[in-house]
């Protein structure tokens, strides 16, 4: 699938996954996610949606052609977002960003065709993080 | 090879990799450090590595009817995982290979589903106490509450079956002992899937300590689906200036139908 969306901005390798951090997500992560497709994405934001069960933000990227293909990137739940210190104006539309994360597991796109994916953190043009944390840190699954 | 194995192996390949092994909530902490913006909602719910906030220190507050006072806002840090391995009867233990299988993909709460009792999510309880009645309010995963009569009644004839339970409750000294029965067979006892059956019976010991903390001593019976009782404990921190969040499951919760398992 990622020979379509040409792997200019996108970076695929093994990422391993340690740690014992709280689950702070409803679902399980390895049920949705696959800790195996670790991603970098590198574009713009295009929208945030500021939901429950998890916040949702979709990235605009560019490839050399000028084509844009849109990912869509679940985060964690805006409660936890909101006691580290972030909220829905923590990116803006239009910003440059780059996301780490993960691939949905069934290749599936939402239903707005953007290319689903789990995201562990957000980089942006200045350098500083925000929206750091994953599903993929849950321990009551593992 | 086990979990564990699996976890040791990969522990293994990682450090001989070099790769750098950095709490992802530490990152989150330095972020707040710098921005300034921790106390708006509280302190960060599970803290640093897991443990929770820093515990407020001071002595163990009490009611006007001098009963210990168990109310706030408490967070578990990584106890809410604590249940340990239970002793399961063979058909049980094969459906919890299943769900093991599957990487528990049909776990009721990632249909946005109550958690029931005793499981709980890392997110912050929330505990109303009067001299009859004590309230215990989940944030997550989804909003839940559970009523705890202390007003003598005995449990329901016929209650359900529920998903959170029927809980009367007495004090036994300075300990709250909350009895709840009549559960449906649905929820899972944790996110491994854990099952029970609807004669599941859970006794539930509440003491604090100190200002800060919360144990909560719980034991386990199921006489269908167990072969033994089990028994484990959770220590919840006070969370000071902080309350609960709003977390509406049902608002956008896609994730249900790519929940595909392996």
């Amino acid at each position: 699938m990622l020979s379509r969306f040409h792997a200019v901005a996108v970076t695929v390798c093994l990422v391993l996954l340690t740690g014992a951090l709280p689950a702070l997500a409803h679902h399980s992560f390895a049920a949705e996610y696959d800790s195996t497709k670790a991603i970098t994405v590198k574009g713009t934001i295009q929208k945030l949606e500021w939901v429950n069960p998890h916040a949702y933000f979709w990235v605009d990227v560019k490839d050399e052609n000028g084509k844009i293909t849109t990912w869509a990137f679940e985060s964690l739940s805006p409660n936890a977002l909101a006691r580290q210190g972030w909220n829905r104006n923590s990116l803006k539309k239009g910003e440059e960003v780059t996301v780490e994360g993960y691939l949905a597991k069934d290749g599936k796109p939402l239903a707005d065709g953007s290319i689903h994916a789990n995201s562990k953190s957000v980089t942006r043009a200045d350098g500083r993080k925000v929206f750091v944390g994953s599903s993929a840190d849950d321990v009551a699954t593992k | 090879m086990t979990k564990r194995d699996t976890g040791s192996v990969l522990l293994a390949l990682a450090a001989a990799a070099g790769v750098a092994l950095m709490p992802i909530h530490s990152a989150a902490q330095s972020e707040q450090d710098k921005t300034g913006k921790t106390g708006k909602f509280g302190p960060v719910g599970p803290g640093p590595k897991g443990k929770g906030p820093a515990a407020p220190a001071g002595p163990t507050p009490r009611m006007p009817d001098g009963k210990v006072d168990l109310q706030g806002l408490w967070t578990p840090g990584n106890s809410f995982a604590n249940m340990g391995q239970v002793s399961l009867q063979p058909w049980a233990d094969a459906l919890y290979k299943e769900r093991r299988a599957n990487l528990s993909k049909d776990d009721p709460e990632g249909h946005c589903l109550p958690a029931g009792v005793p499981r709980i999510s890392p997110f912050p309880q929330k505990i109303v106490q009067t001299p009859t009645l004590v309230v215990i309010l989940d944030e997550g995963n989804i909003h839940s509450y559970r009523q705890v009569f202390l007003d003598g009644r005995k449990h329901l004839e016929d209650s359900g079956p529920l998903w959170m339970g029927d809980s009367i409750g007495k004090w036994d000294g300075d300990t709250l002992v909350i009895d709840t029965v009549g559960f449906n067979d649905k929820t899972w006892l944790n996110g491994q899937g854990v099952p029970h059956s609807e004669e599941l019976h859970v006794v539930e010991r509440y003491s604090r300590p100190d200002l800060g903390h919360l144990e909560v001593d719980i034991t386990l019976d199921d006489p269908k689906a167990f072969t033994k009782p089990h028994n484990f404990k959770r220590t919840f921190t006070l969370m000071q200036n902080a309350e609960i969040l709003e977390y509406v499951c049902n608002e956008f919760n896609v994730d249900a139908e790519h929940l595909v398992g392996k």
